[in-house]
């Protein structure tokens, strides 16, 4: 268990805390979603666990251990992912891997071990002797999360792990991110995709300006009140529906109401089929991340 | 240990792929040692023959201008070319660029010679000398030199002639072309044995070597940002791994790469320089070696430092080539690297003792050309040590100051 009790930090001449008391508890063996939007204190909080900064007051405890006591302990127990391809675009594949296992002060028989299994897991067998700066973006984004996964590290902080990879690409790095609690690496993942953290997440918290704004498992923080249906039909929601309910068009033939009660709902779709509106998909009673987001911050995570 | 074996490695690697910072570390100063090693191989021998002809007019004809123009010949340094008729014609050799000196020597030269009022009361007319405007300065002073000097021995002969003749002493039948053992010999002044003054390879093997040696910083500075732009720092930070590890992950691959251009320029100064006709370096014997490897170690870690500070201050790969690079070369003009020292005016001098790169050419001076002991290199050995020391501790407080 990552303990967060309190943690703030202001930078050298700002004006504000780029963290303000903010407190977390990120339960071992999950993937935990920080989200925000630019400047929100995501980078800062995930450096400060990296132990790139130190706090300005408060606590962390990794299992009941001051942090820099646990780092010290084992120094590869935590791992960071940075947004950017943090490694070295001259060398090939095998040759960054090899270098950050030393790094890690990995030795012979262990060092090769978990060079090739960190190769199996980001499925890089193909192009281990290519230079790193020939990859593809998706590649080099496989070769970053490979990077990190040397040392089997009991945390991993992965900062906007898929910015610029292919669907495909993303695709196979979400399926490996979420099996990572598996084989008992605790997950930090930052991200800007919403369907990416409610995909793979199973706790969230929503952070801006430096504070905590919600924090719980994913299902808890999406529930809603249950008159709230989200719709997506094969044609318009016809005009006098979206009079006699308070309608959120939300994109093509998909729409966001708000019925008087839960017990408006059969009359509602009694209306559809009606009208000849076929039901797509019907939520009841839960929020998707992005409205819950803009709700709290009053701004879309993109901004 | 294993961790700065990685670094090591890693460092190997990545200046092994490096062509451009390969080229500008070992191609650049072979070509410049060679290039200038012959462009100046006249400049560091004393009495060697200037490759600048010059003609006479002689309108005088007679003994003594004949004499006189005997001894100009003698000298050697000037090439004696050809004899031209009239004045008129001089000057056109001149502006057509066959000649850069013509010597004019006047009718009644020869009578005239001890009496320049004459006999008859009238100015004697004097020696012209048509130079080509282009021609260096001080060499049209040195043919003037020259040819004074040759003027004043033919009058000195002709006095002790006439002065014997009156005084009734014996006078040997070729007085005019008398020699007189007037050549000196330049002896450089060492600590042990003395020795020719140094040659042109003796100076630019050290001065390129230490151009060289600085040029560190462009791979250094190369992989440095591209560490710090891609957040590799920040990983390897992350990883426990103290930013003078890092650091020190680079000073000891680059000092081994030094080393390899001190051997490398060593060996072309050796072998490569006689086999275009310039002389073979001379390395120090025994203790003397130490010494040089003192000397070269001390301008290793300074250049390094320096380096390090350089791709600490640049934000970009271009940003720290262009204050590397220019750096580089501002340190050499104003260093004795391109223009020796000592042909430098007083002024100038006083400014190359503020660059790093004549601490270091100082120091191989001292050990190769006096035969220095480590008392000697001492003041050579301390600044640079002193430079390498200021410029790292100003590299590691940038780099905290950045990641701050």
């Amino acid at each position: 268990m990552l303990h967060i009790d309190g943690v703030s930090f202001r930078y050298r001449g700002a004006a504000t805390a780029a963290l303000d008391g903010v407190a977390l508890d990120i339960p071992t063996g999950s993937v935990y979603g920080l989200l925000g939007p630019n400047g929100a204190g995501k980078t800062t909080l995930i450096s400060i666990l990296a132990g790139l900064q130190s706090a300005t007051s408060g606590q962390i405890t990794l299992n009941g251990i001051p942090l820099a006591e646990a780092r010290s302990a084992d120094p590869r127990a935590i791992a960071l992912v940075p947004q950017d391809y943090a490694f070295y675009p001259m060398l090939t594949v095998a040759e960054n891997l090899h270098f950050f296992g030393g790094v890690l002060g990995l030795q012979k028989t262990e060092l090769r071990s978990q060079i090739e299994a960190a190769i199996a897991f980001a499925r890089l067998e193909q192009v281990v002797g290519k230079s790193a700066e020939q990859l593809s973006g998706g590649l080099r984004r496989r070769l970053n999360l490979a990077i990190g996964l040397l040392g089997r590290p009991k945390l991993l902080l992965l900062d906007e792990p898929t910015v610029g990879v292919d669907p495909q690409s993303r695709h196979f790095l979400l399926d490996s991110v979420a099996g990572l609690p598996a084989n008992g690496t605790t997950v930090i993942y930052t991200s800007h995709y919403m369907e990416e953290v409610e995909a793979i997440c199973q706790r969230v918290a929503i952070v801006d300006h430096g504070k905590v704004l919600a924090e719980g498992p994913l299902d808890a923080l999406l529930r809603c009140d249950e008159s709230v249906v989200e719709l997506e039909l094969n044609a318009e929601l016809p005009p006098n529906l979206i009079t006699r309910h308070e309608t959120i068009v939300e994109g093509a033939m998909k729409y966001r109401l708000k019925l008087a009660s839960a017990a408006a709902l059969p009359r509602l779709l009694d209306d559809l089929a009606g009208a000849g509106c076929a039901v797509q998909q019907l939520k009841v009673g839960r929020e998707n991340l992005e409205h819950l987001f803009m709700r709290l911050t009053k701004r879309s995570l993109r901004d | 240990m294993s961790r700065l074996t990685a670094l090591w490695q890693k460092e190997t690697l990545a200046l092994l792929r490096d062509r451009h910072g390969l080229a500008a570390l070992f191609l650049m100063p072979v070509i410049f040692i060679l290039v200038m090693t012959m462009a100046l191989h006249d400049a560091f021998m004393p009495g060697a023959a200037i490759d600048v002809g010059y003609a006479i007019v002689d309108l005088d004809g007679s003994p003594h201008s004949e004499s006189l123009i005997r001894r100009l010949n003698k000298a050697g340094s000037f090439r004696h070319v050809a004899n031209v008729d009239n004045p008129e014609a001089a000057r056109q050799a001149i502006r057509d660029g066959r000649y850069a000196l013509v010597l004019v020597l006047p009718k009644g030269f020869g009578e005239r010679l001890l009496t320049p009022a004459g006999v008859d009361g009238q100015p004697t007319e004097p020696l012209s000398l048509f130079v080509d405007p282009t021609l260096n300065p001080a060499l049209q002073l040195a043919f003037r030199t020259q040819t004074s000097a040759a003027l004043g021995t033919l009058r000195a002969d002709e006095l002790t002639r006439k002065a014997g003749k009156l005084f009734g002493l014996p006078v040997s039948a070729n007085a005019p072309d008398r020699d007189w053992p007037d050549e000196i010999v330049s002896i450089a002044v060492q600590n042990d044995r003395s020795i020719r003054p140094p040659s042109s390879v003796q100076q630019n093997v050290p001065a390129w070597l230490v151009f060289a040696m600085f040029f560190v910083v462009i791979p250094i500075s190369a992989i440095l940002i591209v560490e710090r732009q891609q957040g590799t720092l920040q990983r390897l930070a992350s990883l426990g791994l103290p930013f003078r590890m890092v650091l020190l992950g680079k000073l000891l691959p680059f000092f081994i790469v030094n080393q390899i251009q001190a051997v490398l320029m060593v060996g072309v100064g050796m072998f490569i320089v006689p086999i275009f006709g310039g002389e073979a370096l001379v390395m120090p014997q025994g203790i003397g070696l130490l010494h040089w490897w003192l000397v070269a170690a001390a301008v290793s870690l300074a250049a390094v430092a320096c380096a390090l500070l350089v791709a600490s201050l640049a934000k970009t790969t271009q940003q720290a080539t262009i204050i590397g690079g220019v750096g580089n070369i501002l340190m050499g003009a104003v260093g004795g690297i391109m223009v020796p020292k000592f042909m430098m005016p007083a002024a100038m001098q006083t400014l190359a003792e503020f660059s790093p790169m004549a601490w270091g050419l100082q120091g191989f001076h001292t050990v190769m050309l006096r035969h220095g002991g480590f008392v000697a290199i001492l003041p050579s050995l301390l600044p640079l040590l002193a430079f390498a020391a200021a410029t790292l501790a100003a590299a590691i407080w940038l780099n905290h100051r950045q990641s701050a």
